[in-house]
């Protein structure tokens, strides 16, 4: 089955990524430039997966008031306290809360 | 003193486990809401053996991203422990070989996040605390994940839970913000994200990817 297939050559890919410095190649650094780009890499693609999240198979955003008060207040609460969970507790609140309101 | 690094090891990782707990959940729903079978989608657990990549990648075959664009998703987002192994390899280096492969095998971010903090410097004592933390999140992880596809599908669609996986993901971007250079990256991916949306595979997300590592670097080099 194609998909079990992707599921293993991520897996194995993945796992080279974890095993390559600890296995072998103990001290070798990295080029400068390497390092610099690696560290954009998080924001660029968490940014892009949100969005693609957000938006339907036709490309339109769907997200209505509680959806983006419930994010806004999650990337401040994340951004304040450096805890995840707590940011997802209170964008779910917040959430649950306008959409309950507003329906 | 030197405390038990077994008993350490379980009590640092069940306390780090529990934020761990709807991360298992929200996995559990993504599996339900993407359509693939429940086992086919738990088997990512062991294969993969990290939350966000599992999501990322079940997540994306579910809204119709081509295998390829899925994968690649998948393993970006799993990038970071590139950096995790490159900081953990000197502790490594008076290792025994095969914990090299077995114990890269369990270097997940929260594994990572307490073995790189261990101040006894003793290899015999990092091995077995890093086995006994590494071999409980393991087991934890495929018990709730295996959780999280029986109660994921119970939960009716419209308490809105499948929003968490952005929020999550927001989340995480957020943590993983330290400068005001990320901001104007993320905000990039986003936008160029959103204006792409309808390209066919949601070839867009790459591109959009692609092209804020790109603004970043420039960024970078105004900086200096």
């Amino acid at each position: 089955m194609t998909v079990l297939l992707i599921i293993c050559c991520v897996g194995l890919l993945g796992y080279g990524m974890r095993a390559i410095f600890i296995v072998s190649l103990a001290k070798l650094s990295f080029p400068p430039l390497a390092l610099r780009l690696l560290e954009y890499v998080a924001p660029a693609v968490m940014g892009a997966l949100v969005m693609t999240m957000l938006t339907g198979p036709e490309g339109a955003l769907v997200v209505g008031i509680p959806e983006l008060a419930g994010l806004v207040l999650a990337a401040v609460v994340v951004a304040r306290t450096r805890n995840v969970l707590a940011g997802l507790l209170a964008a779910m609140g917040i959430f649950w809360l306008l959409r309950h309101f507003l329906s | 003193m030197t405390q038990s690094p077994i008993k350490k090891a379980v009590l640092d990782t069940l306390t780090l486990f529990v934020p761990a707990i709807p991360f298992a959940l929200v996995f559990g729903i993504a599996v339900n809401e993407s359509g693939l079978p429940a086992l086919l989608g738990w088997s990512t657990s062991p294969i993969m053996f990290s939350g966000a990549a599992q999501i990322t990648l079940v997540t994306l075959i579910g809204e119709g991203a081509s295998l390829a664009a899925a994968a690649t998703a998948a393993l970006i987002v799993g990038a970071r422990h590139l950096f995790y192994s490159i900081t953990l390899a000197p502790r490594f280096q008076d290792q025994p070989r095969w914990f090299r492969w077995v114990g890269s095998y369990m270097l997940i971010d929260q594994v990572f996040a307490l073995t790189v903090t261990l101040e006894n410097r003793d290899p015999n004592y990092f091995r077995r605390y890093y086995l006994t933390s590494g071999i409980s999140f393991w087991t934890l992880w495929m018990s709730f994940t295996g959780l999280g596809l029986f109660i994921g599908p119970i939960i009716p669609e419209s308490w809105g839970l499948a929003f968490a996986t952005p929020v999550l993901f927001l989340g995480l971007l957020a943590l993983a913000i330290d400068r005001w250079e990320k901001v104007v990256v993320a905000v990039v991916a986003m936008v160029v994200t959103l204006v792409l949306a309808d390209l066919p595979n949601r070839s867009g997300m790459l591109v959009a990817a692609f092209l804020a590592i790109l603004i970043g670097l420039i960024l970078e080099r105004i900086r200096r």
